[in-house]
């Protein structure tokens, strides 16, 4: 029984882990300074924003949406908090808590117009995208927003352990995302509206309250994750996270989370937000100009998904 | 069940990664001898930056033995979690020294901190931090580069002298407004037409970028046509400022001044289409900064801020060269 879930697990992880330690193994060839503790901690307190955002991600995707304002969520979250703690003196918890009630709502505005309106959520969450950018500039009079060791704490290592805070409340999203995912009812009807939203609905089961709290927990996570980049920066910038939708996407998919909805797994999402930061920070102690960064980033993220859509096929033929 | 395995797989592998690690970080602090200085810039898309970058590689191969040099980039100006995350990736692979053009004079205050306590030399260029969050984050970090206030001044009074209609207005494209640099070079256009009692009417951030300086000059000649000048706080902005102004219609007819002396703005004067640049000498900028990062790592200088020097680029100045 163990043995059959070890091959169960090595199946479903194997091909991704694989990826990531043979990375890992090149950097660690190609530089002598990568393979040691300072990189690999400071890999993994670089990864919190991006994890808390690829939680939701995967969730959004796997009931076959697609949620492009995540980005902008994040700098709209950061925002709040960072006027909150700055300028009102707020304390840290109760910024947060407007932060993420903030870009919790935002997330519960896509799912909903895009759920009640039938409007495909590409174009409702790319609107998004654009508002929530605005109000960030608002809020913040598009001034970056220097708060300091009141929130720098959340992203810098514990002593002792090296880990951040941002990275074990990260950790505990992936856990708690996954466990929600395979061992809850609303877990199983996530994938079974992704897989075929019509036999959901003939089987007398409303999707639309699930498909727009996914949208929510989204939200959520963005202001986890803005919390995430607040604390890094020590600032809230309102030029944060542009673009960072693409990267969780990318993420996700590298994690073999399907576009077409029904399929993913939270820890292969993270596993790809790893292979993406080992990336970025081996290319970036090794020198590659910024042209070949570019390069290699694409053609990793291409073959990691082929590498899974092999593995994939080579596991439901045997 | 499978979860929780997979969990300990990948803690198993990031624990793996811990242990051999004291060994291989003393070799390489004795393995070689040179420091390592890391470059750490802003986008290197922009040839502003990218000229820096060469200038300081140039530098590094005909220094080849006094120190080794890593250089990296953003993507965009803009990706400042991205230059963060590139100081805590330079402080982890050990370097000896951090030389940066911070995207956020605020921002990478706290992050360079970190960087100085963990016994990293840091030089800061191109655009200076923040004298506050300095104060507020009790450090010190000494800005080699030019005075952009001043820069920018010179290039406002060369347009102002040749702005001969009757009550000219010009408009200011800045750049990015919560970088130092854009706030200088604002103020040295705003004390030149002050001085020469010119108004500005317009004064709108393009974000540095070329394609929004476009956008924004041709809304900006569309809404007030009187325009004489555009004042643009950098080269790339001063491009797309041309682009407006040619399909405005009115080529020959607005100046436009920039800042940076590029390659691209050089071909530009000499076709009349902008009228001057500063030229801060890009390329130098880095080995200036690289220069003072040696210094200090050898014992010597005391960290000071060092002014680098900004010229005056035009159609004589280059004619001449």
């Amino acid at each position: 029984m163990t043995n059959s879930r070890w091959t169960q697990s090595l199946l479903q992880y194997g091909g991704l882990l694989a990826v990531l330690v043979l990375l890992i193994f090149i950097f660690s060839v190609s530089s002598e300074n990568f393979f040691q503790t300072s990189t690999l901690v400071t890999i993994a307190n670089q990864v919190p924003d991006l994890t808390f955002l690829a939680v939701g991600m995967t969730l959004v995707l796997i009931v076959g949406g697609i949620d492009l304002s995540v980005g902008s969520l994040l700098a709209l979250s950061s925002a709040v908090l960072g006027v909150l703690m700055a300028h009102r003196g707020w304390s840290i918890w109760p910024s947060l808590g407007v932060a993420m009630l903030v870009s919790g709502v935002g997330g519960m505005i896509n799912g909903s117009l895009s759920v009640g309106f039938r409007i495909p959520s590409f174009i409702v969450t790319l609107g998004m995208l654009e508002m929530a950018r605005g109000a960030t500039k608002v809020v913040t009079d598009s001034q970056s927003v220097y708060i300091g060791s009141r929130v720098e704490w959340f992203g810098q290592p514990l002593p002792g352990i090296l880990l951040s805070p941002a990275f074990l409340t990260a950790v505990l999203a992936v856990i708690i995302g996954q466990f929600v995912l395979t061992r809850t009812v609303f877990g199983r009807y996530c994938v079974a509206i992704g897989t075929n939203a019509e036999a959901v609905r003939m089987s007398g089961i409303r999707s639309a309250p699930y498909s727009i709290a996914v949208f929510g927990i989204s939200g959520l996570m963005c202001g986890l994750a803005g919390l995430a980049q607040t604390s890094r920066l020590s600032t809230a910038d309102p030029n944060g996270a542009i673009g960072m939708e693409l990267a969780a996407i990318a993420a996700c998919v590298i994690g073999g989370t399907s576009l077409m909805g029904g399929r993913g797994s939270v820890i292969s999402s993270f596993i790809g937000v790893l292979i993406i930061q080992v990336l970025r920070t081996g290319l970036a102690q090794i020198g590659v100009s910024d042209a070949n960064k570019q390069i290699i980033t694409g053609l990793v993220i291409v073959v990691a998904v082929m590498l899974d859509a092999v593995r994939s096929h080579w596991g439901k033929s045997k | 069940m499978k979860n929780i395995l997979s969990l300990c797989l990948i803690a198993l592998l990031i624990g793996c990664g811990s242990k051999p690690t004291s060994s291989p970080s003393a070799d390489s602090d004795t393995a070689s001898s040179k420091p390592r200085v890391a470059l750490i810039m802003k986008s290197l898309a922009n040839e502003f930056f990218s000229t820096m970058a060469k200038g300081a590689q140039q530098h590094q191969s005909e220094h080849a033995d006094d120190y080794e040099l890593v250089v990296n980039g953003i993507k965009d100006e803009r990706d400042l979690s991205r230059q963060v995350a590139l100081v805590e990736e330079m402080v982890a692979s050990g370097v000896d020294a951090i030389v940066i053009a911070p995207a956020d004079s605020k921002a990478l205050v706290p992050a360079l901190r970190r960087a100085k306590q963990a016994g990293i030399v840091v030089v800061n260029i191109d655009n200076q931090l923040d004298q506050d969050v300095l104060e507020m984050e009790e450090v010190s970090i000494p800005f080699v580069g030019p005075d952009n206030l001043a820069g920018a001044k010179k290039v406002g009074d060369y347009l102002a002298e040749s702005l001969t209609g009757s009550s000219p207005q010009v408009a200011v494209l800045e750049g990015i407004r919560t970088s130092f640099n854009a706030q200088q070079r604002r103020k040295g256009f705003e004390a030149a037409m002050e001085e020469a009692g010119i108004p500005i009417i317009d004064s709108q951030s393009a974000e540095w970028e070329m394609s929004k300086a476009n956008t924004i000059a041709s809304s900006m000649l569309s809404e007030h046509p009187d325009i004489a000048a555009i004042l643009c706080a950098n080269d790339s902005m001063a491009l797309g400022a041309i682009a407006a102004v040619k399909s405005a219609g009115r080529s020959g007819d607005v100046q436009i001044v920039g800042f940076d002396n590029i390659t691209a703005i050089q071909n530009a004067i000499g076709e009349g289409k902008v009228l001057a640049t500063a030229d801060q000498h890009g390329d130098q900028l880095a080995v200036f900064g690289i220069e003072a990062a040696l210094k200090e790592i050898h014992g010597e200088g005391a960290g000071n801020d060092i002014e680098t020097p900004v010229d005056l680029v035009t159609a004589e100045s280059l004619s001449k060269k």
